[in-house]
C-alpha cells in the first residue's frame, strides 16, 4: 500500500483526485494540503511514499516548495501535476528534485501510470515534453569549418551582422554601400550554409568569433 | 551687332564685380567705401590744388619778372646812353640781389652787343637770340626750359628801343618748391584723413556687425533646439528692432516647446498606464482561466475517469471516454488562450523561456522555419516592463512575418551590446517600403515603436520590396555593477 499526500490549491480537484486514487487497490491518500506551508508540515508528520504536487499553490509557487518537501520527507517521491507545459518548468522542477512531471490535461489517462512508475523509482515525464527536453541535450551535427574559405570582407561583414549591427551601420563602418554589405553577407552565409541571422549568431558563438576585439 | 556684344560684356563684368563685392563681408565693404572715398577726394583735391597753385604762381612770377625787367630797363636808360658800363653792371647786380628768383640779367645795346651781364666769365651761347623785342612793344616773354628748370625770359626795350634791350631771366624753381610742399602737405592730410576714416569705419562696422553676428549665433542655437538664449539689445535702431523680434520669436518657440514636451509627457504617461492596465488585465484573466476554470475542468476529467473505472457497462464507458476527450480538448484550448493572453512563463521563468515557448508555438502553428539565438540572456531577470515589452514586440513582429512576409525562414536574435539590449527579428520574405507606413490603421509596427520609445528604446526597420525585412529594437539597460565601477574609475 502506497501512501500519497495531495498538494493542490483547488479543493474540487483534490476531491476528484482522492476519488480516483482511492479506487486503486494499492493506493491510499493520507493527507491533503492547499499551500506550501501546510504541505511541508504534513510531509514531515506523515512521511508519505509520494507527494502529488501542483506548481501553482495558494500564495506561493510549488517550484519553490520542492526542495523543502524533499528535506521534510527525504524518502518521498515527488510527482508534479500541473497545467504548465513549458519545458522551462520541467527543467526547474527536475533540477529542484522532482521525480516526475504530469500535465493536468492528461491526468485522466496518465496519472495512475505515472504514479506507479515514480513509485518504482523511475523518472516519469509527459512524453511530449520529453522530446523537447532531449532536443536541447542531443549534440547537433557539426559541419566542417568553412570560415577560413571566406574572404576578408565577408568575414568582417558576417562578424558585424552576428554582433547585431544594422546593414546601414555596417555600411558606414566599413565604408561600403548597404547593397554591397548585403551581397557580402548573402555570399558568406551561403558559403557557411547558414539560413538565418540567428543561425549565424549561433555559428559565431560556437566558433568563438564574437570575442571583443 | 556691336552693341549687343557690348551689353553682353557689360553684363558679364557686372556679374564678376558683384561676385567679388558680394563675397566680402560687411566690414570689408564699409572699409572699402570709406577708404575709396577718402583717397578719391584727397587725390582729386591734390591735383586740383596743384594745378591752380601752379597757374597762379606762374602768373605771379611772370608779372613780377615783367615788373622787374621794366624797372631795370627804365633805370638803365641813362647809363646806357652815357655808356657807363660800370654803373650798368652795378644796377644789374643790385637788381639780382633784390630778387632772389632772378637767374640772370643783361643789357644789349642798339647794335646788338651785350654791354653788361651777370654771368661773370662766360655768357651762355644762344641766350642772346632766344628772345627779342621790337621798339614799339611793351615787352616780350619766352619760357625757356634749361637744365636749371623753367625760366621766364623777359625782354624790354630801353628808351623805346633806341638805347637797346634789357633782358632778365626769372627762375620758376621757387614755384616748383612751393607746389611740391603744398602737394606733400595735402597728401599727408589725405593719409591722415584716411586713417581717421578707417578707424571710424572699423568702429562703425563693429557696432553694426556685432549684434548681427550675435543674432547669427543665436539663430544657430535655435536651429539646434536651444530656445533658452536671448540676444542683447545694443541700440534703438533697426537692428535693435530685429533683436526684439528675434527674442520674441525665441520666447514663443520656447513656450511652444515647453507645451509640446508637457503634452508628450502626459501622452507617454497615459500610454504607459494603458499598456500596464492592459497587461494587468490580461494577466488576471489568464490566471483566472488557468487557476479556476482549468482546475474545475481537470476535476471533471478525473471524475469522469473514476466514473468509468467503477462502471463496467461498455456503452457507458464509451460515452464517458467521449466526454473525457471533449473536456481534454477544452482544457487544451483554454490553456492556449491563457498563454496567448499572457504567458505565465514570462512572469515565472523570464523572457528567454517565454520567447522560446512562443517561437516554438509559432513554428508549430505556421510551419515557418524560425531560428532563435539569445546568447546573452541568462536566467537573470530583467526589468519586468522591459521583459513584457520585448515579448510583445517579438510577438507582433513574428505575427507580421506570418501574416505579410510569405517568408520561408525567420529568425529572432536577442543580444546585449554596449549596455544595450537589441532584439532583431528578420525574415527572408517579400519585404515592404518602411517609408510608406502611415500612422493610420497599422497598429503593429507603430505599437512596437511606441512601446520601445516608452522605455527609451528605438525601432529601426530595414526592408525593401523583394528583399526581406529586419526589425531592430534597441533598449538601454541599466548599468551593471561592473560597468558602473569601470565608469567610476574612468571618471577618476
Ligand atoms: N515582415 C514583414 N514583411 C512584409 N511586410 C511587412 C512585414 N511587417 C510589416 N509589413 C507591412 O507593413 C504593414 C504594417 O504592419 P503593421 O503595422 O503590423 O500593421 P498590420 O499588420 O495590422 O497591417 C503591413 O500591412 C505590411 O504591409
Ligand atoms: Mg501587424
Amino acid at each position: 500500500m502506497s501512501s500519497i499526500l495531495l498538494v493542490d490549491d483547488h479543493a474540487v480537484l483534490r476531491a476528484g483526485l482522492r476519488l480516483l486514487l482511492e479506487s486503486q487497490p494499492d493506493m491510499v491518500v493520507v493527507g491533503e494540503a492547499e499551500d506550501a506551508r501546510t504541505a511541508i508540515t504534513q510531509a514531515t508528520t506523515l512521511q508519505p511514499d509520494l507527494i502529488l504536487l501542483d506548481l501553482s499553490l495558494t500564495n506561493s509557487s510549488g517550484l519553490a516548495a520542492i526542495q523543502s518537501l524533499r528535506a521534510a520527507a527525504p524518502q518521498a517521491r515527488i510527482l508534479v501535476l500541473t497545467m504548465h507545459d513549458d519545458e522551462g518548468y520541467v527543467r526547474q522542477a527536475l533540477a529542484a528534485g522532482a521525480h516526475g512531471y504530469v500535465l493536468k490535461r492528461a491526468a485522466d489517462a496518465e496519472l495512475i501510470a505515472a504514479i506507479r512508475a515514480v513509485l518504482r523509482g523511475e523518472l516519469y515525464i509527459h512524453p511530449a515534453l520529453t522530446r523537447r527536453l532531449l532536443e536541447d541535450i542531443l549534440p547537433q551535427p557539426q559541419p566542417t569549418n568553412p570560415w577560413e574559405s571566406l574572404s576578408e570582407r565577408e568575414r568582417e561583414v558576417l562578424v558585424l551582422v552576428a554582433r547585431g549591427y544594422t546593414a546601414a551601420e555596417i555600411a558606414s563602418q566599413l565604408n561600403l554601400s548597404p547593397k554591397t554589405v548585403e551581397t557580402y553577407r548573402t555570399r558568406g552565409m551561403e558559403k557557411l550554409g547558414l539560413r538565418s541571422r540567428a543561425a549565424l549568431v549561433q555559428f559565431a558563438l560556437d566558433h568563438n568569433l564574437l570575442a571583443p576585439t | 551687332m556691336n552693341t549687343v556684344h557690348g551689353q553682353h560684356w557689360l553684363r558679364r563684368w557686372a556679374a564678376v564685380i558683384w561676385q567679388v563685392i558680394g563675397a566680402v563681408n560687411i566690414r570689408a565693404k564699409i572699409l572699402g567705401i570709406v577708404l575709396g572715398l577718402v583717397v578719391l577726394i584727397g587725390v582729386a583735391a591734390t591735383i586740383e590744388v596743384r594745378l591752380l597753385l601752379e597757374q597762379t604762381l606762374t602768373n605771379q612770377a611772370y608779372e613780377h619778372s615783367v615788373a622787374v625787367a621794366r624797372d631795370m630797363a627804365a633805370r638803365a636808360t641813362d647809363l646806357t646812353l652815357m655808356r657807363d658800363y660800370y654803373g650798368l653792371f652795378r644796377l644789374l647786380r643790385d637788381t639780382q640781389a633784390n630778387n632772389p628768383d632772378l637767374r640772370y640779367a643783361f643789357v644789349i645795346d642798339s647794335e646788338g652787343t651785350i654791354i653788361a651781364h651777370t654771368f661773370g666769365t662766360g655768357f651762355p651761347v644762344g641766350l642772346r637770340d632766344a628772345n627779342t623785342v621790337t621798339a614799339n612793344e611793351h615787352h616780350r616773354s619766352v619760357l625757356l626750359t634749361t637744365d636749371e628748370g623753367d625760366i621766364w625770359d623777359i625782354a624790354v626795350p630801353i628808351f623805346d628801343g633806341r638805347a637797346g634791350i634789357a633782358r632778365v631771366g626769372l627762375s620758376l624753381a621757387t614755384r616748383e618748391q612751393t607746389v611740391a610742399a603744398v602737394t606733400g602737405q595735402l597728401l599727408i592730410t589725405t593719409i591722415m584723413a584716411a586713417a581717421v576714416g578707417i578707424t571710424a569705419a572699423a568702429l562703425l562696422t563693429w557696432i553694426l556687425t556685432r549684434p548681427i553676428l550675435q543674432l547669427v549665433e543665436l539663430t544657430k542655437a535655435v536651429a539646434s533646439g536651444d530656445f533658452s538664449r536671448r540676444a542683447q539689445r545694443w541700440a534703438n535702431d533697426e537692428i535693435g528692432k530685429l533683436t526684439d523680434a528675434f527674442n520674441a520669436m525665441s520666447e514663443a518657440l520656447a513656450q511652444a516647446e515647453r507645451e509640446r514636451a508637457e503634452r508628450e509627457q502626459m501622452r507617454a504617461q497615459y500610454v504607459t498606464q494603458i499598456i500596464t492596465a492592459q497587461e494587468e488585465e490580461r494577466k488576471r484573466i489568464a490566471r483566472e482561466l488557468h487557476d479556476s476554470t482549468s482546475q474545475a475542468l481537470t476535476s471533471l476529467l478525473i471524475g469522469l475517469r473514476s466514473l468509468a473505472d467503477r462502471h463496467h457497462s461498455p456503452e457507458l464507458r464509451r460515452q464517458v471516454d467521449d466526454l473525457r476527450g471533449i473536456v481534454g480538448q477544452v482544457l487544451h484550448d483554454l490553456h492556449a488562450l491563457a498563454r496567448q493572453l499572457r504567458p505565465s512563463v514570462l512572469d515565472d521563468l523570464g523572457l528567454a523561456a517565454a520567447i522560446q515557448r512562443y517561437v516554438a508555438d509559432c513554428r508549430a502553428r505556421s510551419g515557418l522555419t524560425i531560428d532563435l539565438a539569445m546568447p546573452d540572456l541568462t536566467d537573470e531577470r530583467l526589468d519586468p516592463a522591459l521583459e513584457t515589452a520585448l515579448y510583445r514586440i517579438v510577438q507582433e513582429a513574428l505575427t507580421n512575418v506570418i501574416r505579410h512576409a510569405h517568408a520561408t525562414t525567420a529568425s529572432v536574435v536577442i543580444e546585449r551590446r554596449n549596455g544595450h539590449l537589441r532584439a532583431i527579428i528578420e525574415d527572408n520574405g517579400c519585404g515592404f517600403d518602411p517609408a510608406s507606413l502611415s500612422g493610420d490603421g497599422h497598429l503593429g509596427l507603430n505599437g512596437i515603436r511606441e512601446r520601445a520609445a516608452l522605455l527609451n528604446g528605438q525601432l529601426i526597420i530595414e526592408s525593401a520590396p523583394g528583399s526581406g525585412t529586419t526589425l531592430y529594437v534597441e533598449f538601454p539597460l541599466p548599468a551593471t555593477n561592473e560597468e558602473r565601477h569601470e565608469q567610476h574609475s574612468v571618471g577618476r
